[in-house]
Parts: C-alpha cells; structure tokens; sequence
C-alpha cells in the first residue's frame, strides 16, 4: 500500500522509471518482430529490416534502457537511502537489469554487425530480444505486485 | 500475495501491453514515413503492426477494468477528478485509436496493392503516409495514453 502514501518528491523519478520501463518494452518488441521478420524472404528485403533493427536497437532501445535504469537509481535512493533495508523486489529489478544491460549491448552490437549479408549474427538478435522480453516481464511482476513485501 | 497485489500487476501488465503496442505501432508508423519508401516496404512494416494490436486491445480492457476494480479495493471514489480525467482520456484515446486502426488498415492495404502492381513509388500512398490529420489523430491518441499514466502516478486531487 506504499504506493498509496508516497511522497510527491517520488513521483517524478517513478514516472519516468515506468515510462522507460513501458518504452524499453516496446522497443525490444520492435526490435524482436524486425529481428525475425528480417531472418527471411528476400535478401535485398531481409537486408533492410535488419538495417532497421539496428537503428531501432540503437535509437530507441538504449535510451528507454537508461531512462528506465537511470530512474530505477534515482528512486531507489530516495526510498531507500544508502542501499539500508532494500526488500526483496528491488534485488529483482538489479537482477534483472544488469545482464539486461549486456544482453542489450550484445544484441545492439550484432544487429549492427548483421548488415551486412555475410553476418550470421542475425540470427541470434530477435532471440535475444526474446529473453529480454521474458526478463522484463518478471522485473514487471516484481515491481508492481511486490511479493514478500 | 494480498488481492490488492495481484490487481497492482495485472493493471500494471495493461498498462505495459497498451504503452509497449503503442511503441511498436509508432515506430514502425514513423519507419514507414521518414522517407518515401517503395510500397512493398511500407507494406512490410504494417504487416509488422498487426502483432501491435491485440497487445493494445488487451492493454486496453485490462488497465479499464482492473482499474475500476483498484478503485473499488483500495477505497477511491469513482468521481475523484483524477479517476473520471484518466477515463476520459482513456475513452478519447481509444476512439482516436479506433479512427487511426481504421485509416492504417486502408493504407497498408492500398501499399500492399501498390506493391503487387509494381511497387514503384506512389504519390497516393506518400500523401496517405503524411496526411496532417491522419498523424495528429494517431499522436493525439499515444499522447492521451502517456498522460494517463502521468495521473496514474500523480493522481492531482489526492
């Protein structure tokens, strides 16, 4: 019931840690649909949605990831100063978030690699996305239902 | 978990499904229109937001309902301002979301046309694409929806 007494002070980080979480998952959505839209078909065509996954990864996904961990960090230290008494779902977040962050950086990497006709990373990137996705969903349940708490 | 908790993440998974589709459908919409693509193109990319739309239809029914029955759990009154403006906003969105489904359904229909007869590119489908009105009802619409959860977080009047 925490969410129903929070002070206003709150209200501006969590706002923009669940607008970044909403885009990150957009965005990785997008990035998953391009990703294996862009594994078939022609090859001129194929070539062009891996293109635009790149882009999509590298233009939208980073920065939704940043503003949703960024202000994960600003909120946490509000509510929990100095990292005393953190409860259970906030470790989910970290735990979530910090092989997100490299999963994000591997899959930006390979569909910036998969540009090119000859990369076989292609196939890996909307995969990847795939765990992502499977990752915020339980970062999600974590976060809004607060099991334990 | 307490119901209260259970109705927390489901409200929270609706709002997740109707932001993230509303993601996925501008940016594929925006990919489509930065630049005058040949109609199989544009024909890929709305083939792609049909995936968004049963993610925003479920999005859609589960923060309303879910919401109404928060409301209820927690105490709220249903004619709270901030309860009847996110409503409002909720059922503008969804009406504007209605028109703007209707006219993207056209145009991918037509790219899909166009990419059939030869797929060169189409003045119909760029004016389609770029249509002034087309665009403010679909931004109009996404916009209501990040302002719900604006109140949702600040909910003014508390």
């Amino acid at each position: 019931m925490l969410a129903l007494v929070r002070p206003d002070s709150w209200n501006l980080p969590l706002f923009l840690h669940i607008l970044g979480a909403t885009l990150t998952f957009g965005a990785t959505a997008t990035v998953a649909l391009l990703g294996f839209a862009g594994l078939r078909g022609d090859p001129d065509r194929a070539l062009w949605l891996r293109g635009l996954t790149f882009w999509i990864g590298f233009g939208v996904l980073v920065p939704a990831f940043i503003m949703m961990r960024g202000a994960a960090l600003w909120i946490v230290d509000k509510e929990y100063p100095g990292g005393h008494h953190e409860p259970g779902w906030v470790g989910v977040g970290f735990i979530v978030t910090e092989p997100g962050a490299l999963l994000v950086i591997v899959m930006v990497i390979l569909a910036w690699l998969a540009r090119s006709p000859k990369s076989r990373g292609a196939v890996a990137v909307p995969w990847l996305a795939s765990i992502l996705l499977v990752g915020l969903a339980v970062a999600w349940f974590a976060m809004s239902a607060k099991p334990g708490s | 978990m307490s119901l209260y908790q259970w109705l927390l993440f489901f409200h929270v998974t609706g709002a997740f499904f109707l932001i993230g589709g509303i993601v996925i459908a501008g940016i594929l919409n925006l990919a489509a229109i930065v630049k005058n693509r040949r109609p199989s193109e544009v024909a890929a990319l709305y083939g792609l937001i049909r995936f968004a739309v049963p993610l925003i239809g479920a999005g859609l029914g589960l923060t309303l309902v879910i919401g109404l029955w928060l409301v209820h759990n927690v105490g709220y009154g249903y004619g709270q301002t901030w309860i009847v403006t996110a409503i409002v906003l909720w059922v503008l969105a969804s009406a504007l979301g209605n028109v703007d489904g209707k006219y993207q359904r056209q145009t991918g229909e037509l790219a899909r046309r166009l990419a059939a007869e030869g797929d060169s590119p189409s003045p119909e489908l760029w004016a389609r694409l770029r249509n002034p009105r087309a665009l403010a009802i679909s931004y109009a619409s996404g916009l209501m929806a990040f302002a719900v959860l604006g109140i949702m977080i600040w909910k003014p009047g508390v």
